[in-house]
């Protein structure tokens, strides 16, 4: 692709992801203002009973803040943008579950252990189920190949938090290696001991990701295009040159099966953030998903909705980024 | 149209439902573990029917105890608060299924009606449809599933819950059924059919339709999928209709609401689990036997 393509395409690319984004935003304000209860008098009333917020002048600043929020003081044409100026700004006022501290301040805090986790069970579950589901699918019709296969049929459509629930069951109570009650993490200063307690407390939630998502899915998808790279004319005629096996799994399947999975990452992105957060409550791991349970227990409205809006906006940065990374992968790409 | 005719036409629409059945039970190896393993999942829900009245109340059996072959309301022992486990399990079935398919009901059908007229229409149509779909794939589901339910906490129950569920699972099968229509709509019977002037949803519904129902079919069985596992998911948070019982409500009262498993009692938790695993598995065992009869280009060479 030449450069001035490649910035058309950019350009492009990004004007779609800013309009998908302010449209997923105003679908989620519809969707509230479609809701067919008052959230403002149901957090008030929440907040009273729990007895979070003593102070009556501070309960009616942010009862007027709470409004201001969902959009509901002013004319509906303000009361739009005020709510996408708080959505763009991530600007959802002070939280309710560590009043008064501000929603952003606390999703910021949370935030690094979920882009960990994910991470590194996204990277090292993509790598593990492309190249299992390749070298099955080489050896098509061996014993192993079967197996996997009929692994991944019986793992692909379990949602992770009810791996999630089987890993504890075996690894908690049946083998009692990991603690049943998930981890209590608090990090003070980076050292050996708490980057040992760290790993501990991500490998459950970490590892029912990887099983899920590496067995499932990806291996799955990843033999269904071996399979058809294997029948390409220019794999058959580097296999009549005598080029040696390695090189024309590397060269001639490895690549032509990676750069489709790299799309296919980015249109899974949202699905994995999502059975993430679960997991992560599950395990008491302190990532968003815990912040969102706690959000929800003190019926705290403004943070799950930081939350909602966070992960709209990073799923739609992520599909951005893997779709402008993709040229650059793929020297196929040169038209548009 | 007359009772008798319609009472015709459902009886040979079943026939032929009954006969496709049998082909897929007896051409695919998938198709037949996924079916008999559903079959007896709603045969186990269908004795719910028989579910004894002192089973919504607490404390009538002795709580905790392990399973024994004493009598039916022991086979799977009891919980914390005094009731059966295995009618909690049974009732779970039916109320899960029942939202998964009312969901179906709901979710795949808009899906349907908006792939078919952004497939078909094309253009400007198309483009504002796709860019309102797309919109709905970038927001995150169960993040605004959670927020949708927490405001609807109080009220929530079966078909609200299927709605709620619908809003975030129709996308999928509307992308697909566009992206079927189109490469449709390129072929020869489709041109002539528009050539001879019928209108545009005759088209649709006489011509394009049939070529879509297997898709349709499989995207349903795979929003049942998707709705028992939102619910799931909504309930470990606590946000489900935690007044009944739902696969999802059970896997939450026995590990989150009362952590059983600190305690030992394996029987309550492990349940709902098994009964999900082999829900998920049985129906994606079953869409993915249509797929590959439709597609055949999709089978595995085993």
């Amino acid at each position: 692709m030449t450069s001035k393509g490649f910035l058309k395409f950019a350009l492009e690319r990004m004007t779609l992801f800013f309009v998908t984004i302010v449209f997923a935003i105003s679908i989620t304000y519809g969707l509230l203002r479609l809701m067919p209860v008052d959230a403002v008098e149901n957090i008030v009333a929440q907040i009273s009973v729990q007895g979070l917020v003593y102070d009556p002048i501070a309960l009616n600043a942010l009862k007027s803040q709470l409004y201001e929020i969902f959009g509901l003081t002013g004319s509906p044409w303000e009361q739009y943008f005020r709510y996408l100026k708080s959505a763009f700004t991530l600007d959802f006022g002070p939280s309710i579950l560590a009043f008064p501290t501000p929603v952003r301040d606390l999703i910021a805090r949370f935030l690094p252990w979920t882009i960990g986790l994910l991470l590194m069970a996204v990277l090292i579950s993509w790598t593990v189920g492309n190249i299992l589901g390749m070298i099955a699918s080489l050896r098509e019709g061996s014993k192993l190949s079967k197996i996997l296969q009929g692994i991944a049929v019986t793992l692909y459509p379990i949602p992770y938090y009810v791996m999630a629930l089987v890993l504890i069951f075996i690894f908690a109570y049946l083998i009692p290696v990991f603690p049943l009650g998930g981890s209590s993490l608090y990090v003070e200063k980076i050292d050996l001991s708490t980057i040992a307690s760290l790993l501990k407390a991500m490998a459950l939630p970490a590892l029912s990701i990887v099983i899920v998502s590496a067995l499932g899915w990806w291996f799955l998808s990843s033999r269904t295009l071996t399979l058809r790279v294997m029948t390409e004319d220019y794999v058959e005629h580097a296999i009549m040159r005598g080029l040696p096996w390695s090189l024309i799994v590397r060269r001639y399947v490895l690549r032509n099966i990676l750069l489709p999975q790299v799309t296919a990452l980015g249109l899974a992105l949202g699905g994995i953030f999502s059975g993430a957060i679960i997991t992560e409550a599950i395990f008491a791991y302190p990532g968003l998903g815990l912040l969102l349970f706690r959000a929800i227990s003190t019926g705290d409205f403004s943070t799950a909705l930081g939350i909602v809006t966070l992960s709209i906006y990073g799923v739609s940065l992520g599909t951005l980024l893997l779709d402008l990374l993709y040229p650059l992968l793929d020297p196929r790409v040169r038209h548009r | 149209m007359n009772g008798s005719s319609l009472y015709a036409k459902l009886r040979s629409s079943l026939k032929r439902f009954e006969r496709s059945t049998a082909i897929m039970y007896s051409s695919s190896l998938k198709f037949r573990i996924g079916f008999t393993l559903i079959t007896a999942i709603v045969a186990l829900g269908l004795v719910s029917l028989a579910t004894p009245p002192y089973h919504w109340q607490w404390y009538k059996l002795p709580k905790d105890q392990p399973p024994s072959l004493s009598s039916i309301d022991m086979i799977l022992g009891t919980t914390t608060n005094g009731r059966s486990v295995f009618w909690a399990s049974s009732n779970a079935i039916i109320n899960s299924l029942t939202i998964g398919l009312l969901t179906a009901l709901i979710a795949s059908h808009i899906g349907l009606l908006i792939g078919l007229v952004a497939g078909y229409k094309g253009g400007l149509i198309d483009r504002i449809l796709m860019l309102f779909t797309d919109s709905f794939v970038v927001i995150p589901s169960l993040p605004l599933l959670i927020v949708l339910s927490m405001l609807l906490k109080e009220v929530v129950n079966i078909p609200l819950m299927a709605l709620m569920i619908s809003i975030t699972s129709w996308p999928w099968p509307a992308r697909q059924v566009r992206a079927i229509v189109i490469s449709l709509r390129e072929r020869e019977f489709i041109s002539t059919a528009i050539l001879t002037g019928i209108p545009g949803w005759q088209v649709i519904f006489k011509e394009i339709m049939p070529h879509v129902l297997g898709w349709h079919l499989i995207n349903a069985t795979n929003t049942v999928l998707y709705a028992i596992g939102a619910e799931i998911g909504l309930s470990v948070l606590g946000l489900s209709i935690l007044s009944m019982d739902t696969l999802g409500t059970m896997i939450y009262w026995s590990t989150i609401g009362y952590p059983s498993l600190f305690r030992g009692i394996w029987w309550w938790v492990l349940p709902p689990i098994v009964l999900t695993i082999a829900i998920f598995v049985s129906l994606y065992l079953i869409s993915t036997a249509i797929a590959e009869r439709i597609e055949p280009r999709l089978r595995w060479r085993t």
